[in-house]
Parts: C-alpha cells; structure tokens; sequence
C-alpha cells in the first residue's frame, strides 16, 4: 500500500490544527484513505504545535511512522522534528521565516516557498500561508488542485465569497510553484469519505441511540463531546455544562431517572470527582453512560497527551460491589457503534457502563466510509408502565437481576429510588432497621440481586469475549483500547519480515467470560502492549484467568505508540519464548 | 409521561404521606417541615405522580420515604444537581429538593450558587438546625461562633454562613425563610415557593432536640419575627439584602422568617432552547434521517 505521512510544524495560533484538517477533508472526499493527529500544548499561543497527516490507498491504522513529507512554518518546527524525518524526505520551508542549513546534504528535497509573503499578497492575512503549503502538499502528491476548492466552500462560504477565494488562490499558487513536483504520488478510488475524530463519533453514536442529556464539566480530552451536545441543542437535545464533575454526573442521573437518556464526560482527574456517583447510579438501579478520556497521570499529569492508565481506576471506581459494563472502542469508527450500544447496555441491566477512551482515540481523526444507521437499534430494557392494583416494587427480585422501572409522572407506580440499602420496594433497610434479623436477610438479598446482573450479562451476551486477528498465528500481541489498531499494523510489517503475529484484543474489559478468555489465552505466545508503566491489562489477565504475560511492550512518555516500535521490540522477544 | 387523569372525589382528597416511619427523634423539627410540606402539597392539589421529592443524606434525608409521591435518595451534597436531572429531564414535574443544611450549604454549596444563578423551577427546601444530627452532634456550616460540639469542643471559630443573604447574591428568585415551630406559616412559603416559576430556597429553622441545646425552638421562638408583619418589600433587592443582614448585625437577637426577595425571571427551562418543543421526555427521538443528516453535517 502507498502511503505518505505529512506534518505541519509551527506555533500555537498559526492555524496549523486548522490546516491539516483542510487537508484531511480534501483527499477523504477525494478517494483517499486519511488519518490526523496533533501535537500541541496547554497554552493558546505559542509553543510548538505540529498535526501530523497520514494518507493512504487502503485502510490506515496509525498515523504513521516517521515524516515523508513536512512544513516548516518556523524554526522550531526544523529543530523538533528533524530526528523524525525519513529517508528522502521533502521539507517545504519558508525561507524568510526558516534555515535550513542544519538539515542540508541529507537526501532531503527542500523546497523554498515564500509562504507569509503569498498570503500576505493573496489575502492580506499571514494565516493563509498554510494554504499555501497545503496547495504544495496536493502537487507533491499528485492529488488535483480542484479537490481543493470544495473543501474550502463548505469550510469557509459562511464567513464569505472572499475568504473561499482567498483560499482557493492561495492554494493554487502553492500547487503550481516552480520546484513543486509530484514527487510521491499516490491514487485513490472513486468514494467520498468523512473524516471525524473519537469525540465526534462517540457523540454521534449517542445522539443516534436517542442520548438526550449529556452534562460535562470542561476538561481536556472530553470537552469536545460537551461541545457537540452543545452545538446540537437546536435537535433535541441537552448539553448542560455543570459547576464540576459532581454535578455533571447526579445530573445526568437525575436525568436518566426521570426517563431520558443520559451521559456524562470527563476525563481521569474530573472521573475521580464522579467516583461515589458511580456506585450511587448502580443502587438505585439507574442507567448511565460514563465517557472517561484517559490522559496522562497522575493528577493533572501531561494534559494534552495520551496514556491508557486509568484502566484499573476505571474497572474498580467506587466503594462497595455492584455491576458494570466498561467498554474501551479501539477506533473512530468503533466508537460510534459502542458508544450507541452502550445506552443499551446500560437500560438492559440498568447499570452504569463506562466507555473509556483517551486522548489519542478522542483527538485525532480518521476518514470513514459512512456509519450505518439503520443498524442502530434502541432496547430501553424493562420499563413499567401500569399498577397491578399493588404498590409498585420496584426493586422487584428477579431471575435476571433486573427489574421493571418507572418514570415519575405515572401514575400509580410512585416509588422512592435510594442510596441507601433498601427493600423491593425502595424501603430503606439502613439506618432504623439494619442489623435486625430479617432487614439481614433483605440486605442480603438485594444484593445478591444487584450482583446476579453480571451473571446475566455474560449469559446474555457474547460481547465480553476478547477478539482474535489471525488465529492461526505463532505469536499474539495482546491489548486493548486505541493500541489496538497500532498494533494490527506492526502485524502486517512483521508478516512482510516473516513473522506471524496475530492479536488478542480486548473490547469489553468488564465483566470478563474468564473461562472463554483463558481459552483463548492459554498456550499461546503472548506479547502485551499497553500505554501505561503497570501492565495494567496484563493485571486484568491475571486476575481473571491466572494467565502471566511477562512480554510486555509498555509506553508511558505521553506519546502515541507507534507500529515501528512495537514491531521493533516484539522482533528482540521472539528469543524468549 | 404526565398523563391527564379524571379525578374522583376521593382522588381529590390525595393523601401524599407514606406508611414508612421517619428516623426522626420524638419533636425533631423535621415533623413540622413534612407537615408543611404535605399542606402545601395539598393545597396545591399536584397529581402525585407528579411530585418527586429529592433528598441527600443526613436526618432531612429520610422525608421522601415519609411521603408516597416519587422520590429520590440521593448522595450527601448532591440533591441540587439530581433534582436539576430530574427536571431538566422533564420539566412538566414538580420537584422539590428537601435537605439539611450541612448538605445543602457544607458539602453541596457549591451546587446550591450554581442552582441559585441558573432559575431552574425547583423549590428547595433546607432543614437548618446548625448541627450534623446522624453523625451524632459536630459543627454544622450554620453553626454560631462559639458553639462547643463534638467536632469543635473549644467552639467555632468560623463565621457561619448567610444562606439568604447567599442566595439572593446569587441570583436566586425567592428567598424565603420559616420556622419549623410555625407550620402553617411555613407552609404558606413552601406553597409559594412551589407556585414560583424559577429556584425556591425556603431555609428552615428546623431544631435539633437531641444535639443542639443552644438553638432550641424556644430560642428560636424569642427571636423569629415575620417580615410581613414589618410591612417588608420583598420584590426591593437592597432591602431584601438589608434583611438578610439583620441575624448577624443584631448578634442573633432578632431573626426575620417570611420572604426576603421574589422576583420574575425567566427560568433556565424556559431559555434552554432544547426544551422548546416540550419536555426532553416526550420529544420524539430523531428519525434515521435526521441522524443522518446531523452525521454528515458534521463531517
């Protein structure tokens, strides 16, 4: 497959996020497979930002490994990047802003545009150089110039015909600047696609499963979902931004109790303020979706880089037992569908389900082919509607664990829904009565109950099996969540060495089929690959299937894992086995 | 989900109370706040189906188990944000917040600013009585300076705080404040406070027999006036303000019941425009289409 990998340096502030989403939307609509993530700080100018674009002819899984093709918007962006650029590569600079002294002699094609002064001519704004530079990116990879100007109808028509022409100008001088050739061309097929980030697709599949009440508190990497709430209240639908974390997640909850649908967002730092919410929702038997989007920890840690290391936090969150789904989608195109499901979940065993993500899933963006609606179906779970001519119970004891709810506003099933521990009918069992022979019982009982959801969840459903790639290989990567994908692709690059790997991946991470699992598991050579410093999915295996997993290929600096390393050290552990 | 009924006579006559017993002591104030509040309810003769009671933790968190409307339990500190939930949710509820006010104005003040500046039609109702009851008898965030309990044995040394003067600064559009000793009175405040389109607060004198020896409700008695009686403008900001002052300029000698501020303001549910079609409830979920095109919008 040819691919190329494209990243624009500069500084906060100079469009560069922007400009690569220009250039994401251009080749998807145009046949070609995309994938952008950025680089960027917790500053709102200044410092050295970069967004990477990977485009490829077939599926892509990673952003990419190394720089083909790169901008140079200041001289920082030279000096940072350079220890990634690959054999060969085409550096596009401009000379009145950038030396390229430092990188000369080295193979590398520089192509000098006066970027700033273009724009500057064009538009009269410097920002516009970037399209300049994407104008030059479209020739070097002999994509037509006309693909373009779509693009910056529909981004830009609203703020005016100028600025579409401005645009569309400032591209083109790029695209025919003398010294810009195709140097790495590269073809795509007749479809359009979209592209979208995790947030976006994790909203949507929540919009489309009829979520209409999300409440957040801004923290990044989640705030985008709030943002897209936010931006669709017009359709039915309530963002409500809360004073914190705490309020965010008793909101959704009173929400999901009176009947809507709800969900909040944050990530680890506000999740640790939802934490006692989360084991109020699962007694009182309300359903809720949790979006946690894992940063780097701990405490505030690194705010606008990636980890997968509140795993273990997530799985255990909360005093006391009760029952929960936690879900980690391992792509942009996954999150749609699990976040729609996970609603589901949620109202089948009136439970709270957490689908984890992190800042690398939710960020960054990949083109998809369309998601498929019609496949979304609805499943509220069990709901009362009439009185039997008795008081309502609505904690009823039940094969399943779950029982009939009721929505204020009918009339005839009032009941009280409590904290506390309670009777089949919310009766409190707690303070008055506790300890007393048969209220021991109920405890007892009500418990037992609650818990008997994990039974039926696993007997219910075949989701909470791990997923295998390549069964009948001699080694298997084994992880979970956004590594997932990466991981796949140093599978394919190791194929092409000779060596077959499969993977082992973990969608559902609670509840766990041990036996299924171990299964699955057991013999086979298993490397783990997980961005955090504990192995915290090889932890998950242990506990739940005695299965050690001592290969392990862990990152913990913040950065995205990247195929070439994982394919890199799994080659340096075959010897082990 | 809020359905028209036909009422009967004897559905007229709704009996809003449960069988369940409260945990309360033998003449805790909280009897004569539930009495209040069954009053207004009455009254006002709202289908019970349409109430829902909220409450947090402490001995005010056992009043919607005394009731036989819908009713939610929640966690210490946390009635303000379940009860915006429940009625943003579903706004054609009636939905009223009963709490203390170690949960109301300790661990949940920083919901109760936020309830009071975002107007949304709950009426809330807090059970002041300057001491944490269920665990036995510490500092509540009312408590006077002074106070010996067993959290603080050598006496407060924090201001108490000014739930009124609080509220009215926060942009809460009834204020209100009773007495637990004086039923009727209080339950004409509640029944207001219900009627209010926008965020209630009716803070409760509502004495603790058991750990407070100091703020009785005969203490109480030698101090609360009603402001009605003192011909007080409630819909005049300043002088509201000016009221709320009166506990702690007169050192806790003279301290004002009745309605310190009301005014009109349109409520959060009427602005959020994602409620303009109705109750978030019973709008119909998007069709197929319409998620289509929200999709490719975006995209």
């Amino acid at each position: 497959m040819v691919d190329v990998t494209i990243r624009i340096a500069g500084a906060n502030g100079d469009g560069v996020e922007s400009s690569g989403n220009m250039l994401l939307k251009t080749v998807a609509r145009n046949g070609l497979h995309a994938y952008g993530y950025r680089g960027y700080q917790s500053i709102i100018r200044g410092g050295h930002v970069w967004y990477q674009v990977r485009i490829g002819e077939a599926k892509l899984y990673s952003p990419g490994n190394g720089i083909d093709v790169f901008v140079a918007l200041n001289q920082d962006g030279i000096e940072n990047q350079k220890e990634h650029f690959n054999k060969n590569a085409i550096i596009i600079y401009d000379p009145s802003k950038v030396n390229v002294d430092s990188i000369k002699n080295q193979g590398y094609t520089l192509i000098g545009i006066p970027l700033l002064d273009t724009a500057v001519k064009i538009s009269g704004d410097p920002i516009m150089r970037n399209v300049v530079a994407i104008g030059a990116i479209l020739k070097v990879i002999g994509v037509n110039i006309e693909a373009f100007d779509e693009v910056a109808k529909s981004m830009f028509l609203r703020k005016g015909e100028a600025i579409v022409s401005n645009n569309v100008n400032a591209a083109r001088t790029g695209y025919n600047y003398e010294g810009v050739e195709t140097f790495r061309p590269i073809k795509g097929d007749e479809k359009t696609r979209f592209t979208l980030d995790g947030n976006t697709a994790l909203s949507m599949g929540s919009y489309a499963a009829g979520c209409k009440l999300y409440a957040g508190y801004p923290m990044t990497p989640a705030s985008t979902i709030l943002q897209w709430f936010a931006a669709h209240e017009d359709k039915g639908v309530l963002a409500k931004q809360t004073e914190d974390e705490l309020a965010a997640i008793n909101t959704a909850i009173g929400g999901s109790f009176a009947g809507v649908r709800s969900a909040c967002g944050t990530s680890g730092g506000g999740f640790s303020l939802m934490v006692e919410a989360l084991g109020f929702t699962a007694m009182l038997e309300v359903p809720l979706v949790v979006f946690e989007a894992q940063r780097t920890g701990p405490s505030t840690g690194l705010p606008t880089k990636t980890e997968q290391a509140d795993l273990l936090f997530i799985l255990h969150a909360s005093q006391g037992e009760f029952p929960r789904i936690v879900v980690s989608p391992r792509n942009v195109e996954e999150c749609f569908y699990i976040a729609a499901e996970a609603f589901n979940l949620a109202d089948k065993y009136q439970c709270p389900v957490i689908v984890m993500s992190d800042l690398f899933l939710s960020e960054h963006i990949e083109s998809i082919d369309g998601f498929d609606i019609d496949s979304i179906n609805i499943n509220r779970g069990k709901i009362a509607e009439k009185n039997n001519g008795e008081r309502f119970k609505r904690y009823l004891y039940s094969e399943d664990g779950v029982s009939p709810r009721a929505f204020p506003g009918t009339p005839g099933l009032e009941h009280i829904a409590a904290s506390d521990e309670h009777d089949e009918y919310g009766d409190l069992v707690s303070d008055a009565l506790s300890g007393i022979g048969k209220y021991v019982e109920v405890r007892k009982k009500m418990h037992g109950k609650r818990m008997s959801k994990i039974e039926s969840m696993l007997k219910n459903e075949s989701i909470f099996v791990p997923k295998v790639r390549d069964e009948d290989s001699d080694y298997f990567f084994v992880c979970f969540g956004s590594t997932t994908d990466q991981v796949i692709e140093a599978t394919e690059m190791l194929k092409s060495k000779g060596k077959k790997f499969g993977v082992i991946s973990f969608n559902y991470l609670m509840p766990l089929d041990k036996e299924k699992t171990k299964k699955m598991l057991k013999g086979k050579k298993l490397i783990d690959v997980e961005c955090n410093f504990t192995a915290q999915l090889a932890q998950v295996i242990m506990a739940n299937t005695g299965i050690e997993i001592p290969n392990r290929i862990l990152r913990y600096d913040g950065e995205v894992i990247t195929s070439a390393e994982i394919v890199e050290k799994a080659l340096g552990m075959i010897d082990k086995f | 989900m809020s359905q028209v009924v036909e009422k009967t006579d004897s559905e007229m006559k709704i009996n809003y109370g449960s069988k369940t017993k409260p945990i309360w002591c033998p003449g805790c104030g909280d009897f004569g706040v539930q009495a209040s509040i069954i009053k207004a309810l009455k009254d006002l003769q709202i289908e019970k189906s349409n109430v829902v009671l909220v409450s947090g933790i402490g001995c005010s968190s056992a009043m919607p188990h005394t009731f036989s409307t819908y009713g939610l339990h929640s966690l210490h500190g946390r009635i303000l944000p379940v009860a915006t939930g429940i009625k943003l949710a579903n706004n054609s509820l009636t939905v009223i917040g009963t709490g203390g006010d170690g949960d109301g104005y300790g661990i949940g003040s920083g919901h109760f600013v936020h309830a009071c500046r975002r107007n949304v039609d709950i009426t809330y109702i807090v059970m002041t009585n300057e001491t944490y009851g269920l665990t036995t008898g510490q500092a509540a965030p009312t408590a006077l300076v002074g106070t010996k309990t067993k959290s603080t044995p050598f006496g407060v040394i924090e201001q108490p705080i000014n739930p009124i003067a609080l509220a009215i600064s926060a942009g809460a559009t009834y204020v209100a404040r009773g007495f637990s000793g004086d039923p009727v009175h209080l339950s004409e405040l509640i029944k207001n406070g219900i009627k209010h389109k926008g965020f209630a607060l009716i803070d409760t004198f509502s004495p603790c027999v058991t750990f407070n020896h100091t703020n009785t409700f005969d203490w109480f008695r030698r101090r609360v006036y009603k402001l009605e009686q003192e011909g007080h403008d409630s819909s005049d900001i300043s002088k509201a303000f000016d009221k709320s002052m009166e506990d702690f300029k007169s050192n806790y000698e003279k301290m004002p019941i009745g309605l310190f501020y009301k005014t009109e303001r349109p409520t959060y549910e009427d602005l959020d425009i994602s409620l303009k079609d109705g109750p978030l409830l019973n709008q119909p979920l998007p069709g197929k289409e319409e998620i289509k095109k929200a999709i490719e919008e975006n995209m």
